[in-house]
């Protein structure tokens, strides 16, 4: 046991006064940050886009785009700034198009220049409408004209049918009053609160995958460090292959564990502050009712599950190159269970789901990602003992495995690996 | 000799269809210092790797301080691999301390031990900088250092000598002297013989994985033959009757004349070939018996062995 510290404190303590993991400490929240925050700064950072707007139906529709435009609140950016049609107006929408279509292709800034120019003329019954745009990737404005119209249209028709203004606005504010109900809910309706246990084992479940994806990295440096230096051979003459693999396994479960704990200490103070009582109802969920013991149970079982077969094939790689082909093809099987995990949050007792539960890579994934599906204790058991039996077994085959590859010299051969697991011999 | 540290009987290694140590047996007392001799690929690595549990004998009993098993052992062995590196960012201090943890050590007592250790081989001043910035000859050092610091009572060097300068060479020398002088038994092996020749009670030699000599350093010299030396003014037709003397060849000497190196066979008396010279009435300038090196013994013992 001594030993096994000793080693895991080593690695710790050399991850840790790395630069690396001081960035990653502090990148991640920032980054997190930034990504939630770009749609809005993006807006905040661009200028509303000049439009302008020729409306051939007598000014209703133009009026209606008008106040689609605008902002809801004065501090607030409005969608589009209605200017002038320069050169206005004109005979005919064939000529309003010939006129406003150059200052859409000029360039932006130049005088006169516009971003969108919306032409609206009579067609049968409706009206049909010409948007000119520069940026035709940007579906935003279509949107709002779609919509604004839309509502002009039915206003139009439904006044034309005897309904009035004050009817019209009663008829908008009608809304069905839904109240959705479970049996499994607090109180038999259904909250905010009742979502969380699967958000949370969402959260957990990918949080075990950034975990394994990040330490599965440093695990593979670290051994391979050691094999290629030989320092391997050497900690081989003073401590067994289960301790030095339980070390370094440990070690880099400490580092992750370390980030982690400051990334959600970050997290939890944000909710508290922000979100104070859905910051209450996700601890009380996580701490009563054994839940944060279900997800531990999960996290550590997985962790420990994909760290070995980690530390396994980097013992057989001499150089980080050779570990990079074989991190490719293990991390395409890593994402396979994210693609189903968010599958689990609205289907938690899909039979797919759990099927897959008794898959061990899959295991700590959905059973993670089920946790608001309440699964009965036999299948909580029988598939945590299955993922942790796997565990031992990758122990049992691997360790003997290790050894081979730590005292090998050569390169990475598929064949030595599958054949020093199977003969578990040296 | 005294009891045995490590003894290995009838031990064979084989990968597959290769055979790597073939039925190896010897012992190495306790407290001197054994040469494992041979030329490259001869099996030393091997045989030291399952001397020190890292791989099982295909065949053979092994034991080590008493134990057939090293691994139980393991607090009372230093090992210094042939291929050597260390944590490229840890300072002297912290690896050779981290090491001698691992071997039982308690912490402080190593970091302790650590820093007397790198003063006393002058590197007092390295030892707070970190590895990567040391030179080659210090960092191998450093990794000598590591594999002393928990005072084993086995130490097993592979090829220690290897990449060293003359200087550290010798203060390697001094250090496993050292380490003898203190009761630990050493084992190294090296293809180079001078060390061995001036370090050895003891060496064994190998080649093609087989052994072909285990004794004293004096027996090994004994295998190969001595050499004499004539130089004269004579016809070296004329030194080809002498007798007790073999493998004869001639060249100009510097100051005139000839110079004809043979090989004494065993047991033949030198002062025979001189008798018989001045018999013959040659003009004998310098006859020079020169005592085989175990360099000579190695050439000797390995010509024949299996590759």
């Amino acid at each position: 046991m001594t030993r096994i510290m000793r080693i895991a404190v080593r690695d710790y303590l050399a991850y840790v006064r790395t630069i690396g993991f001081w960035l990653s400490i502090v990148l991640m929240p920032v980054g997190m940050s930034v990504f939630g925050f770009a749609s809005t700064m993006m807006d905040r950072s661009s200028p509303a886009p000049a439009v302008a707007v020729v409306d051939f139906t007598g000014g209703r529709y133009a009026h209606a785009l008008r106040q689609a435009f605008a902002a809801a609140e004065p501090q607030e950016r409005p969608a589009a700034l209605l200017v002038p049609a320069a050169g206005g107006p004109f005979p005919d929408p064939a000529t309003a198009t010939a006129r406003l279509k150059p200052l859409v292709a000029s360039r932006g800034g130049a005088p006169g220049s516009l971003d969108a120019a919306v032409i609206i003329r009579p067609s049968g019954d409706g009206v049909a409408i010409d948007l000119w745009t520069r940026n035709a990737a940007d579906p935003s404005l279509e949107r709002a004209v779609r919509l604004a119209a839309g509502d002009e249209l039915r206003r139009e028709r439904l006044e034309k049918a005897g309904v009035n203004a004050a009817q019209l606005k009663a008829i908008d504010a009608l809304k069905p009053q839904i109240t959705a109900y479970s049996p499994k809910a607090a109180g038999e309706r259904v909250s905010l609160r009742d979502k969380l246990p699967g958000l949370a084992g969402f959260a957990m479940g990918i949080l075990l995958w950034m975990v394994v994806f990040t330490g599965a990295g440093m695990l593979l440096n670290s051994v391979i460090e050691e094999k290629s230096s030989r320092i391997l051979e050497v900690m081989l003459t003073s401590a067994s292959v289960p301790e030095i693999m339980t070390g370094k396994i440990l070690g880099v479960a400490a580092v992750t564990a370390t980030v982690l704990a400051v990334w959600l200490t970050l997290a939890a103070t944000v909710l508290s502050l922000q979100f104070p009582d859905v910051a209450a109802d996700l601890a009380s969920i996580l701490f009563t009712g054994g839940m944060i013991g279900y997800l531990l149970l999960f996290f550590v079982g997985g962790y420990l599950m994909f760290a070995t077969l980690y530390v396994t094939v980097g013992a057989f790689c001499e150089t980080t190159r050779e570990a990079q082909t074989l991190l490719g093809p293990m991390m395409i099987l890593l994402s396979l269970p994210v693609a189903f995990m968010s599958q689990a949050i609205t289907h938690p007792d899909s039979p797919l789901l759990e099927t897959l539960s008794w898959v061990p890579i899959f295991t700590p994934f959905m059973m993670a990602a089920r946790a608001a599906s309440d699964p009965p204790a036999w299948e909580v058991a029988g598939t945590a003992a299955l993922m942790f039996a796997t565990t031992a077994l990758e122990l049992w085959v691997a360790g003997p495995a290790f050894k081979s590859g730590a005292l090998s010299t050569g390169r990475f051969e598929l064949k030595v690996f599958f054949a020093s697991l199977v003969r578990r011999q040296t | 000799m005294g009891p045995a540290a490590v003894v290995l009987e009838g031990v064979t290694k084989r990968y597959g269809g290769f055979t790597a140590v073939d039925d190896l047996s010897f012992q190495a007392a306790a407290g001197r210092i054994l040469g494992f001799l041979g030329p490259n690929g001869a099996g030393k690595t091997s045989s030291i790797r399952m001397m020190l549990g890292l791989i099982a004998p295909t065949s053979g009993r092994i034991s080590v301080l008493g134990e057939p098993d090293a691994s139980k052992v393991r607090a009372r062995i230093g090992f210094l691999p042939e291929e050597r590196g260390l944590y490229r960012r840890m300072t002297p201090v912290s690896a050779i301390a981290f090491l001698a943890s691992l071997k039982g050590m308690a912490p402080a007592e190593a970091r302790r031990r650590a820093r007397s250790l790198l003063e006393e081989q002058g590197l007092g001043a390295a030892m707070d900088r970190q590895i990567r910035s040391l030179s080659k000859g210090m960092a191998q050092k450093v990794q000598l250092l590591s594999a002393l610091a928990h005072e084993p009572d086995l130490v097993i060097l592979d090829e220690p000598f290897s990449g060293l300068d003359p200087v550290n060479q010798q203060s390697l020398e001094a250090i496993i002297r050292k380490l003898a002088d203190r009761g630990a038994t050493v084992i190294f092996s090296t293809h180079v013989m001078q060390h061995a020749e001036r370090l050895c009670d003891h060496v064994v030699l190998l080649a093609g994985g087989r052994k072909v000599f285990d004794g004293s350093v004096a027996e090994a010299r004994g295998a190969a033959p001595r050499t004499l030396v004539l130089e004269g003014p004579f016809d070296p037709a004329a030194v080809s009757d002498l007798p007790g003397l073999e493998g004869l060849a001639s060249e100009a000497a510097d100051g005139g004349g000839v110079r004809v190196t043979a090989a004494l066979r065993a047991g033949a008396p030198a002062q025979d070939v001189l008798k018989a010279a001045f018999a013959k009435g040659l003009d004998i300038q310098r006859f020079e018996l020169k005592e085989p090196h175990l360099h000579d013994a190695f050439i000797v013992l390995t010509q024949g062995a299996p590759a």
